[in-house]
């Protein structure tokens, strides 16, 4: 379980309507948002994430009829609020939608929603895997990891164009490497198979960081767990609310029962997670 | 606007209403499995401002609820077969219910897979000062009659509604389904039995499914589909059992808005709950309370309850 100082430091979620500053294509449908939110707490724990509703909570559309879950990617802290960038993926109705909010219209905003990253031990060591949109999920955790941390970050993509814009990380004290699928930019394959290269196998004061599809975090927290090494993932389950109430994004644990992915994550430690069941 | 959605200057109106011995200060109450256990909703709304809240389905013991995948999002609405997941009659009213604001008037929603379950359930809600009333969830397969709905069979209705009757004295809500043929039937039952009054719909029975994977989207197969995709059915629902009983109603289905409130007080709903507009935007409920104000203040209605059943139908022949 993360630390509960880290959701106290999150502070209360806000429930707005958030004025558009800017949204914009970045290549390969991948968008990035910054919304201006009133009442966005002053404290945003790394990983936590926000429902996002196109034209804004006061005139709701009845279909696409569900908020879209989506990790803060940055926070820019500002007096009454907060600007909050979001990096997506359009993929359907809802997100087809986001991406046609223009600068000065309303985008609804419920968050910032559940438990974020714990970071690694001072001076210790991290390895940030993040695959697809899951980068989006690991830039605030990055950046504070790198401030007390060597910090690895492993980034999967199907080829170089899906990568979008690396800006912000590669200007960042960490050592990017990059693997697609395709070998149009880094190593050709799967970014696990970039998980030997850092020469960190036996390494136990590592710290691991995985947000992805599942398929990945699954190999990243099997590896972990070969490893004896700490595994934190951050999961994208489906659902309705964001903050507790529809249990739609039940996750199953190693333990039984369930955890709420809004609620008791998105990150959890991978060995909570009944991986065989998810 | 003031805090409840009045003008400045414009005429007060009376928004009290009572179900089955209920009293309310407005008639917008929160659906089951909507509303967590109220305690969630306190960032984002006042729980002041709304009727009251009914709670997420009891059993007796905790329960664990269904494997995922348990939610589907479909046109103008959601699937869910969330499996009554909750933590049980006793930690609601030792651990959740303290956390509550005292004025704020909770109904307890009952679920169970035999009659003496529902009982025992009411019987440990009853004595509670908090608990105003209670709703019978008769949306669950009974397990001793072939696992047929309480609400599918007017007999297992009547007896579920007989046996609960008998082991509480606070108000009593029987949650009747949608998925019958004759709704007036049901709730004439519940009204024979001795009900203090009905709320509907619960959800209704649905598939959907993954061409890619051909399985159905829910690890349950099916599921109960609600939001506004199903609020012309809870209309007719509601029109229907209202002509058919004298004890109040409560309207459920796809509620969102101040304007959607009024459709089921016009076809005879006391009172109305929301849902699914909860997940949405986790201040709805108030957001509906205050625009039935708005919309009486429009139209010039002193009194909510004088739109109860105000529907004008066209002249027969």
């Amino acid at each position: 379980m993360v630390a509960s100082s880290e959701a106290a430091l999150a502070g209360s979620p806000t429930r707005s309507d958030a004025e558009v500053v800017f949204n914009r294509d970045e290549g390969a449908d991948n968008w990035r948002m910054r919304l201006r939110v009133p009442g966005w707490p002053r404290q945003t724990a790394p990983g936590q994430f926000a429902m996002l509703t196109p034209g804004g909570l006061t005139k709701l559309s009845s279909d696409p009829l569900l908020p879209r879950p989506m990790a803060v990617y940055r926070v820019f802290t500002e007096a009454g609020g907060a600007e909050v960038e979001f990096l997506y993926k359009v993929v359907g109705r809802g997100t087809t939608l986001l991406s046609q909010a223009e600068a000065g219209e309303v985008v609804g905003v419920v968050g910032p929603l559940g438990q974020g990253f714990s970071l690694p031990p001072s001076k210790g060591k991290a390895v940030l895997v993040a695959g697809g949109t899951g980068v989006a999920s690991v830039y605030e955790l990055a950046a504070l990891a790198c401030e007390k941390s060597e910090v690895w970050l492993l980034m999967g993509a199907r080829s170089a164009a899906d990568l979008g814009n690396l800006e912000d990380f590669e200007a960042l004290p960490l050592n990017l490497e990059i693997a697609t699928e395709d070998g149009s930019r880094g190593h050709r394959g799967l970014v696990t198979e970039l998980m030997g290269a850092a020469g960190l196998d036996g390494e136990e004061k590592l710290t691991l960081y995985a947000c992805g599809p599942t398929p990945m975090m699954r190999a990243v927290a099997k590896l972990a767990a070969e490893r004896g090494q700490r595994c934190f993932v951050s999961l994208e389950n489906p659902m309705a609310c964001g903050f507790g109430v529809c249990l739609g994004c039940a996750a199953p644990r190693s333990d039984g029962g369930f955890s709420l992915v809004c609620r008791d994550g998105p990150v959890f430690d991978a060995c909570e997670i009944d991986w065989e069941n998810l | 606007m003031t805090s409840d959605g009045a003008k400045p200057g414009a005429a007060s109106v009376d928004t009290s209403v009572n179900v089955g011995g209920i009293q309310l200060r407005n008639p917008v109450l929160t659906a089951s499995g909507t509303f967590g256990y109220g305690t969630e909703f306190a960032a984002f709304m006042d729980l002041r401002k709304i009727g009251g809240f009914v709670a997420k389905s009891l059993t007796l013991e905790p329960r664990s609820g269904n494997m995922p995948a348990r939610i589907v999002e479909t046109p103008s609405g959601m699937m869910n077969a969330i499996g009554i997941e909750n933590v049980g009659v006793e930690a609601f009213i030792h651990e959740k219910l303290p956390q509550i604001p005292e004025e704020v008037p909770v109904v307890a929603s009952v679920f169970g897979t035999d009659p003496e379950m529902y009982a025992e359930t009411c019987r440990r809600l009853s004595d509670v000062p908090q608990i105003k009333g209670l709703e019978i969830n008769a949306s669950c397969p009974h397990v001793k009659s072939g696992g047929i709905e309480f609400g599918q069979n007017p007999k297992v209705l009547a007896e579920l509604v007989r046996v609960t009757r008998k082991a509480t004295s606070i108000p009593l809500l029987i949650k009747l389904s949608p998925n019958v043929t004759s709704v007036a039937e049901m709730a004439k039952v519940c009204e024979a039995e001795g009900a203090d009054g009905i709320s509907l719909i619960n959800t209704v029975q649905a598939l959907e499914v993954n061409i890619e994977t051909r399985r159905p989207v829910l690890r349950n197969v099916l599921g109960g589909l609600s939001g506004p995709a199903i609020r012309p059915i809870a209309l007719r629902m509601v029109w229907q059992a209202a002509q058919a009983v004298k004890i109040p109603i409560c309207g459920i289905g796809g509620i969102a808005t101040g304007e959607d409130a009024v459709k089921f007080l016009l076809c005879g709903a006391t009172a109305v709950q929301v849902g699914t507009a909860n997940y949405v935007n986790p201040k709805a409920a108030q957001e509906v309370a205050e625009g039935l104000v708005a919309y009486a203040q429009a139209q010039g209605v002193s009194a909510l309850r004088d739109l109860i059943g105000a529907l004008e139908l066209p002249e027969s022949g």
